[in-house]
């Protein structure tokens, strides 16, 4: 289990959440949804441990990790894949890889990687920065897997992606969740994200506005977050 | 050939050592982002520990090395990785001040201790022939220097390659919040490129005393000039080519010292062969090569003025107040007030470069050198004083423009690097020569009118000097030209699209900014009658840089503050001195300077507005603990706006009472 309970988190004296709690239950999908601006990204940073809230806790498993570092959170099966590409440009495929893996079992980190995106295994030796945007995603998502994380926190993975390769993407990501995988997903395809999820909350101006399963979602009510009718 | 021999072997041992001192600097600079203008008094600092254990406390050399290299090594390692920390989210050019402020004080710290003096050093490596090449024998420390500079090559390479350790350090250069979030603390990944970093610079330290035979704590701080020279060559990246570099910077200086023996309008060219192989790669690598590392922190902009605008007019009509009664109020210490007076131009000038356009300098001592020659040349010529002193300034004009070319391809912290070299290059080659200062000295003196040999009335007409640049510069700032420069301080790249030509401006501020320091330097060089190629030490650039950023972010009071701490409070040490219970003045002005370095790390560390970030976010958590749950309050606003009616009191109540019970939903 995964808690964010009552998170305040602000930027320099800057307000960004005010109050938001938010779980992900074992072995589940969670979408959370919600316009520009709303927190997303600055909520996924703060349960990932790189920004501490001003308020609230972050408990796994009972856990109370409110104050640990992101490397601490990793050695809790906390595992969060940024925004853009979370790759290290200036280091070959293999070195990301090697970074990647548990400690004592480097050797597995790139047969797993492989096993999941067999083009990595095609450029094992080429800087990760020159590899095509789809691949430098794969090489960012192998780390949901290579880590065997049991929470995966995904920051907008198929950004700026080919319907194609975002279609791959997805399969992986339902295939991790079938390993029983918890997938905390910010996504921009909304209905796909709502296609996978189990549970979705939507956020909006720092606050969770709605918090349900998909089909009690409707719709209008969801436009109307994203284009602020109503306001 | 065979004479050859002798310089070959003295420039691969010290080639080997500058080597090791570079890896160490290139080593904590891709890894931190900072470079460490300090690195060479680290390595000095474990020298002089080195010698503590050996000679003061009697241990034998193999423990007192251990203990100097190992541990005082670690340690000195981890204090800059705090540092490094700190300095993580300033501008470069604080980035410098604060490592140069560091230098300040680690130097500062070992005069306190052991003396300004040469010491002597024992060599502790055997000093017994090895073997012979044609004859000429190489003695074993030789050997081993050598040795272990390739196996600290060797190693460090592998260790960069292959180990988990080595590759993040190299992640951690990329992209560190990532390599947290991959499970690696790049604190921990730092703090071990640090003690690595450190470890190299106390051995390089350590070896290179021995090879001097003597300890001197101005060569050994000046280790890192020659690591740059070395960095270089693998372009303050690569560590192999960073060790190669020193082997070719070490075998250039002997061999070059063999040939210009003969000649002597190029003696001093030997020991400048660190800066000439560094300007030679700053000005022939390609742009694209000499990107700085990590990520591009603009300067916070200097906040208005708390005060308000009476509270500034009666200040500032106070201070010219106090200016004016300065002769009649401060007594025999006038002589030190004559000297501040013309360092006021400097700190200007050195403002209106590094702070108003956003450019740096570590060669503004270098400037006042040249029109301190200028001036003392012309006078020779019989020049009326005045015209002496304005040619003193006009000669330098040409010089500042040659220094704006390294500026206009590269970013700042290339831009320090290459004005150092400049500057110690023309301490080291040029002041020596009769078209600077000579052997002797260069006469210099006060117009011989008016009864100027009066420090009274010298005073008055050094103050209206004084003045006038002060106008000059505020003319500057307040022009067209002004507020390009202060555009080109945040963006060189909007100025850019926007159709101004940037480097025209970047020409015209090292112009005028050189044109001031030469008016500064004629000056100061007119006080004292005379002045010889010690009155202008090139370690000072560093100082006046350091000082600057501890006195304040306002033109006109930076440079008063800046001129008195630098000129102004010396004269005042002995005071100081007896009112701390007798003193001795030397101590208590090292003291100074150490004090000066401190300070100049902390305005550093805080530059970004640290403090008052840290008092705001602290006054979120506080608010938010002193007023209960934020959300309900920021609820009942939302709601009310949504309601888009009046609110009456029973609405308020029913808000409340759903926030509070329904604030989850699910």
């Amino acid at each position: 289990m995964f808690e964010l309970r009552g998170i305040h988190a602000a930027y320099a004296g800057t307000k960004v959440l005010r109050g938001v709690d938010l779980v992900v239950p074992p072995s589940s999908v969670v979408g959370l949804l919600g316009p520009n601006g709303a927190g997303k990204t600055t909520l996924l940073r703060v349960a990932s441990g790189l920004l501490k809230p001003t308020a609230g806790q972050l408990v796994v498993d009972g856990k109370d990790l409110t104050s640990a570092s992101p490397h601490r959170l990793v050695d809790h099966g906390v595992c969060h894949v940024p925004e853009g590409r979370g790759i290290f440009p200036s280091l070959t495929v293999r070195d990301n890889l090697l970074l990647q893996s548990v400690k004592g079992k480097e050797n597995e980190a790139a047969e797993k990687a492989v096993g999941a995106f067999p083009r990595l295994g095609e450029r094992m030796s080429q800087l990760a920065g020159t590899l095509s945007g789809g691949e430098q995603q794969m090489l960012a998502l192998a780390r949901a897997y290579v880590q065997n994380p049991r929470f995966v926190l995904l920051d907008e993975v198929s950004m700026g992606l080919a319907p194609k390769l975002v279609d791959e993407i997805f399969e992986f990501l339902d295939l991790l969740a079938k390993t029983g995988t918890s997938l905390l997903l910010v996504e921009q395809y909304v209905t796909r994200a709502l296609a996978v999820a189990d549970y979705v909350y939507l956020l909006n101006r720092g606050e969770v506005v709605f918090a349900g399963e998909p089909c009690e979602l409707d719709a209008d009510a969801l436009a109307e977050q994203y284009v602020g009718a109503g306001h | 050939m065979k004479d050859y021999i002798p310089y070959i072997i003295f420039g691969l041992t010290s080639g080997a050592i500058y080597g090791i001192s570079a890896m160490g600097l290139v080593l904590t600079y891709k890894t931190a982002g900072v470079f460490n203008f300090a690195h060479g008094a680290v390595c000095a600092a474990a020298a002089y520990a080195f010698y503590d254990l050996r000679e003061l406390q009697g241990l034998p050399w193999p423990v007192a090395a251990a203990l100097a290299v190992l541990v005082f090594g670690a340690l000195l390692g981890l204090i800059l990785e705090r540092m490094a920390l700190v300095l993580a989210n300033v501008s470069t050019a604080y980035k410098i001040v604060a490592t140069v402020g560091l230098l300040v004080a680690i130097r500062s710290c070992i005069v306190l201790r052991y003396g300004a003096e040469a010491l002597p050093f024992q060599p502790f490596l055997p000093q017994e022939t090895a073997f012979r090449i044609e004859g000429v024998r190489v003695n074993y420390d030789n050997v081993i220097d050598l040795l272990l500079g390739i196996a600290a090559a060797v190693a460090l390479f592998v260790f960069f390659r292959a180990s988990r350790l080595g590759t993040a350090m190299r992640g951690v250069v990329d992209d560190a919040p990532l390599l947290d979030m991959t499970g690696q603390s790049p604190a921990a990944v730092r703090r071990s490129a640090w003690i690595i970093g450190s470890v190299f610079a106390a051995a390089s330290g350590v070896l290179f005393a021995s090879v001097q035979q003597q300890l001197d704590v101005n060569i050994l701080t000046l280790l890192v000039v020659q690591a740059f020279g070395a960095a270089a060559v693998g372009l303050f990246r690569s560590l192999p080519l960073a060790f190669v570099g020193g082997l070719a910077v070490g075998l250039l200086q002997k061999l070059a010292g063999k040939e210009v023996a003969s000649h002597a309008e190029l003696q001093g060219i030997d020991t400048n062969m660190p800066f000439l192989v560094l300007l030679l790669v700053l000005l022939v690598a390609r742009r694209q090569q000499l990107v700085e590392v990590g990520r591009h922190i603009k300067e916070r902009a200097v906040p208005p003025s708390p005060f308000p605008a009476w509270v500034r007019t009666a200040g500032f009509a106070a201070l010219t107040v106090f200016i004016l009664l300065v002769p009649q109020i401060v007594g025999t210490k006038l002589a030190f007030w004559n000297v501040t007076a013309t360092q006021v131009i400097l700190f200007l000038s050195l403002g209106l470069l590094v702070r108003t356009s956003g450019q740096i300098s570590l060669c503004h001592i270098g400037f006042a050198a040249i029109g301190a020659a200028g001036f003392g040349h012309m006078l020779q010529h019989d020049v009326p004083w005045g015209l002496a002193v304005l040619i003193g300034g006009a000669i330098v004009i040409p010089i500042g423009a040659i220094i704006a070319l390294p500026a206009m391809r590269l970013p700042t912290l290339y831009l320090a690097l290459a004005t150092l070299g400049f500057n110690i290059m023309l301490a080291q080659y040029a002041f020596g020569k009769s078209y600077m200062f000579g052997f002797g000295r260069l006469d210099a003196r006060r117009p011989d009118v008016w009864g100027m040999e009066d420090d009274k009335r010298y005073y008055y007409l050094l103050v209206t000097i004084a003045f006038l640049c002060l106008l000059l510069v505020l003319a500057v700032e307040r022009s067209r030209l002004g507020r390009l420069l202060r555009a080109m301080s945040d963006s060189p790249t909007a100025l850019t699209t926007s159709g101004m030509n940037v480097n025209v401006t970047r020409v015209m501020v090292f112009c005028i900014s050189g044109f001031l320091a030469g008016i500064s330097g004629a000056l100061y060089a007119s006080l004292f009658g005379s002045v010889n190629q010690d009155s202008f030490n090139y370690l000072d650039s560093l100082v006046v840089l350091a000082i600057l950023a501890i006195s304040g972010r306002r033109t006109i009071t930076a440079a008063l503050v800046a001129a008195f701490l630098y000129k102004g409070l010396p004269g005042y040490v002995d005071t100081i001195a007896s009112a701390l219970g007798d003193q001795d003045p030397v101590q208590v002005q090292t003291c100074l300077n150490i004090l000066f370095g401190v300070l100049a790390i902390a305005a550093a560390a805080l530059s970004q507005g640290q403090f008052q970030n840290w008092l705001s976010d602290r006054g979120t958590v506080w608010e938010e603990r002193s007023s209960g749950p934020r959300e309900l309050r920021y609820q009942t606003v939302v709601a009310a706006r949504r309601a888009k009616r009046p609110r009456t009191e029973t609405d308020r109540s029913d808000e409340l009472v759903g926030a509070g019970s329904g604030g989850r939903h699910g």
